[in-house]
């Protein structure tokens, strides 16, 4: 045996959503729930296939002209041009004005990489700003890149709800030209947003100060079951920013279209208004020049399955309606889990309030939950959530919850009880 | 340069200083457009009905048509219709799905390399990438942090690699000798020289080699050849990043082809590779599933140490969930059930064999046309590219004139010729070849 340069590198530990999996998959216990990753699950606790998917699916192993040829570097177009309209709106002025570059992403994650590898060649001092908390993966996407990241305050824990006089000191004392990334809807993991009062504020705010806005989507018409709903936040920044700057829009099919193994996303560049059409034709080509610089050197091209299950979804008048159809199905059962669970807490009396439950939004739940309360549900009660207390709603079903409920009145009252000792 | 409208004057100065963000994404150059990709758009848009299209490495069936492999449709077609196999679009672990990750290692380290061992002794990293070059970015990435940020590249090699080397923390890249233009050979003793001369800059040195049908020449070295290059790198303590992407396409014969693996893994000849061997694989030639995106990145670890690939496997996945979190699994599932379907890889077996044929096919048709003896030179010009040695001026008279599109660098794909225009490429291939190269 001899010691290499392999034997310096250090063991980092697993990611930790994706460790709860491995060790939710491990345990043995018939009851176990899984409230660990954001994926939807239906009444029985299965991944659900949308009906509209489904449709796609034999439509595309229908068409004759089916092959398993590259996409272009930047990604399937009809996808690309519906998703941005969706994003948008079918009468956003961006679009109408040509100011939208846009480009396929492997999902929500490799948007915001393409995001961060083009901040970090084009403007590399600038800092990136993310709400506290965060989606876990965030930040080490960023400063993976080499970019330096820093908080803005968003969750109130004590009030259990939004820090806004925190979020705007941030954007007032933050450097000017920061980047704000912003979770347009449904924000992970407390399942807390602005109201559309508060987002009027926040992107005026960010407009003032010459910071650029990114926005991750992951979970338009998957919140509320309204797509428009959902893009209200994104919207009302490309209007905002219009004159100001350009703003990024990293976009998921994940949950919304349920592609989570598909991968499927794209992201966007919103420009501000141009004096001339050429100048915007020129800013354009070289902007999507050097996005497909960063792809082509990454993945070459996009995945093409399920960008072209999304494609067309959202090129067919009839699979877009059966699709509004499936977003309204996944966001009411969620909604009324989220109900079911608040009522059954409140019905064992158990320690808390339990109303935030209801009124966050998404896929989750910040429950308010401790560490040490989420490893005694893993060890005493086999179920799996986050150590911030984050649950996945979509995990509870009607088998499910009244367990979950008892569970976690055992935990809170075990750990209530203790401190009072 | 932007439109200032109804402000105070406060305001209006504001913005005016907000626009350095503007007008720094204005300034962003513009980059050029990729050799390869970049060409289909102009053949698009060609309106020459006798167009060809040559540039692109998709395998075309004699008709002209992007096909899929008999093996493929079929896997396809048991996952489509079976619940069980595709029960649910979810997210794959970071590192890929199991199954697939089992079967592609069985079918590269016992099939194709004959060292079941290396399974055994758990001495593999092993993850599902997109394609090859996802394999290569991720060893590139994982390379410059970790072991060396210097890499040798073939000089020509493909046109991404460069790109691929320098985006994911490579300063620069060396290229060493490959292609002789003038002799259309292996620059051999070139080759061996300049890696002798390299400077040793205190840090073990990657080097890239193709492990069949070189990419954009076609041309492979000898058997023997390649064993007094493998004897260079493995005396300089270089660290062989082999890059996979035609498997099956220079013989006809998947196992055949892994030939370089196998004289690597030669424990008799090298018996330790000091940072290991990296292998980038890709299924998208040798099954068609160019677009689903499916391959793989190996490590083949120095050591048999499971606390060492444990280490190796969780800088891999930090890597990959900073990049896209999990890989796609349409493709990997096709491939899987491929795989480990006995009679369904049999077919596929069949289904590269005759795909080679083809272009053997094509190699003799032209020969019969033009008389030049590389095309059908099997020790050496291998795969799916013909190298024209033409001048990007002769490129361009070829596409101008007569609507015949290949690589800026003289690459022909062979795989767009077929009965119906061979007669009027060679043609035309003939008048330019009269053409000064310069």
């Amino acid at each position: 045996m001899s010691r290499t340069i392999f034997n310096t590198i250090e063991l980092l530990p697993p990611d930790a959503l994706f460790g709860i999996k491995q060790r939710y998959n491990a345990d043995e216990r018939k009851d176990k729930v899984d409230l660990g990753i954001g994926a939807y699950r239906d009444n029985q606790g299965k991944p659900w296939v949308l009906p509209s998917v489904k449709s796609a699916e034999l439509a595309i192993h229908a068409d004759p002209n089916y092959n398993h040829e590259y996409l272009n570097i930047t990604g399937l177009n009809a996808l690309t041009s519906g998703a941005a309209n969706i994003i948008f709106g079918p009468d956003s002025d961006a679009i109408k004005n040509e100011r939208i570059v846009s480009t396929q992403s492997i999902s929500g994650t490799g948007a915001l990489h393409i995001a961060a590898k083009f901040l970090s060649k084009f403007f590399p001092e600038r800092k990136i700003y993310l709400s506290d908390p965060t989606w876990a993966n965030h930040q080490a996407i960023f400063q993976a890149q080499g970019l330096v990241t820093n908080t803005y305050p968003y969750w109130d824990n004590e009030t259990k709800s939004l820090d806004l006089n925190g979020f705007e000191r941030s954007i007032e004392v933050a450097p000017e030209g920061s980047v704000f990334v912003l979770h347009a809807c449904a924000h992970n993991p407390t399942g807390l947003d602005p109201t559309k009062e508060q987002w009027e504020t926040i992107l005026e705010r960010i407009a003032y100060k010459g910071h650029l806005a990114l926005f991750d989507s992951a979970y338009q018409g998957f919140a509320s079951g309204d797509l428009n709903k959902d893009a209200y936040s994104i919207r009302l920044g490309v209007e905002k920013l219009k004159r100001v700057a350009p703003i990024l829009v990293c976009q998921s099919f994940a949950k919304n279209v349920g592609m989570y193994g598909e991968r499927v996303g794209c992201f966007h560049i919103v420009l501000p208004e141009q004096d001339t059409k050429e100048e915007l034709t020129t800013v354009k080509k070289a902007l999507s020049s050097q996005l497909s610089k960063i792809i082509r050197s990454e993945v070459s091209n996009p995945p093409a399955y399920g960008a072209k299950i999304v494609a067309t979804i959202l090129n067919s008048d009839e699979l877009r309606a059966q699709w509004y159809k499936d977003m309204i199905t996944m966001s009411s059962r969620i909604m009324e889990m989220r109900v079911t669970l608040r009522d059954r807490l409140n019905e064992l009396g158990t320690p808390g309030t339990w109303d935030h439950i209801v009124e966050q939004t998404g896929m989750f739940s910040f429950t308010g939950l401790t560490s040490e309360m989420v490893a005694r549900l893993e060890k005493e009660h086999s179920i799996y959530m986050v150590s911030s207390g984050r649950a996945s709603i979509a995990g509870l079903n009607k088998l499910n919850v009244d367990r979950v409920a008892q569970s976690i009145d055992e935990v809170v009252r075990h750990f209530t009880n203790e401190s009072k000792l | 340069m932007l439109l200032i409208r109804h402000r105070s004057l406060a305001e209006t100065a504001k913005i005016i200083h907000q626009r350095s963000f503007t007008s720094l994404v204005e300034k962003v150059p513009l980059a050029p457009a990729d050799k390869i990709l970049g060409l289909t758009a102009f053949y698009n848009r060609d309106p020459n009905p006798k167009k060809i299209n040559l540039t692109v490495g998709v395998y075309q069936d004699a008709w002209g048509k992007v096909t899929t492999f008999p093996s493929v449709a079929k896997s396809q077609k048991l996952i489509d219709n079976d619940l069980l196999l595709n029960k649910n679009l979810s997210y794959l672990p970071i590192t890929g799905c199991k199954d697939f990750e089992t079967n592609v290692m069985n079918f590269l380290f016992k099939e194709s390399m004959h060292h079941p061992e290396l399974i055994e002794q758990d001495r593999i990293s092993f993850i599902q990438t997109l394609s090859g070059t996802g394999a290569v970015a991720i060893a590139a990435s994982f390379l410059s942090t970790f072991i060396t940020n210097e890499i040798s590249v073939p000089n020509y090699s493909w046109a991404n690699h460069t790109n691929i080397f320098t985006k994911n923390g490579f300063p620069s890249v060396d290229y060493y000798p490959y292609y002789d233009r003038k002799t259309g050979q292996i620059d051999f003793q070139n080759w061996i020289n300049h890696l002798k001369n390299l400077p040793f800059l205190g840090k073990p040195r990657g080097i890239l080699l193709h492990a069949s049908c070189h990419n954009p020449t076609g041309l492979d070295p000898t058997r023997q050849q390649w064993e007094k290059i493998i004897d260079t790198i493995y005396e300089l303590k270089m660290i062989p990043v082999i890059d996979m992407a035609y498997q099956g396409l220079e013989t006809g014969n998947l196992i055949e082809d892994a030939h370089l693996l196998r004289l690597c893994l030669n424990t008799d000849k090298y018996p330790h590779w000091n940072n290991g061997i990296f292998l980038c694989q890709s299924f998208a030639k040798n099954m068609g599933l160019y677009g689903e995106r499916v391959g793989s990145l190996s490590i083949v670890l120095p050591e048999a140490d499971s606390q060492l690939k444990e280490r190796v496997n969780s800088q891999l996945k930090r890597i990959v969930r900073g990049i896209y979190s999990s890989p796609p699994g349409y493709g990997s599932r096709i491939a899987n059930v491929l795989l480990s379907t006995p009679n369904l890889k049999k077919q596929w077996f069949k289904d590269v064999k005759s795909m080679v044929e083809r272009l053997q096919s094509v190699r003799l048709a032209m020969f019969e046309r033009l008389n030049w003896p590389d095309l059908i030179n099997k020790e050496s010009n291998h795969g799916m590219f013909y190298f024209t040695r033409f001048s990007e001026g002769q490129v361009n008279e070829l596409r101008t004139k007569y609507g015949i599109y290949l690589t800026l660098d003289g690459r022909l794909s062979l795989s767009g010729v077929n009965n119906y225009n061979v007669d009027y490429l060679c043609e035309a291939l003939q008048n330019v070849s009269k053409l000064a190269r310069a």
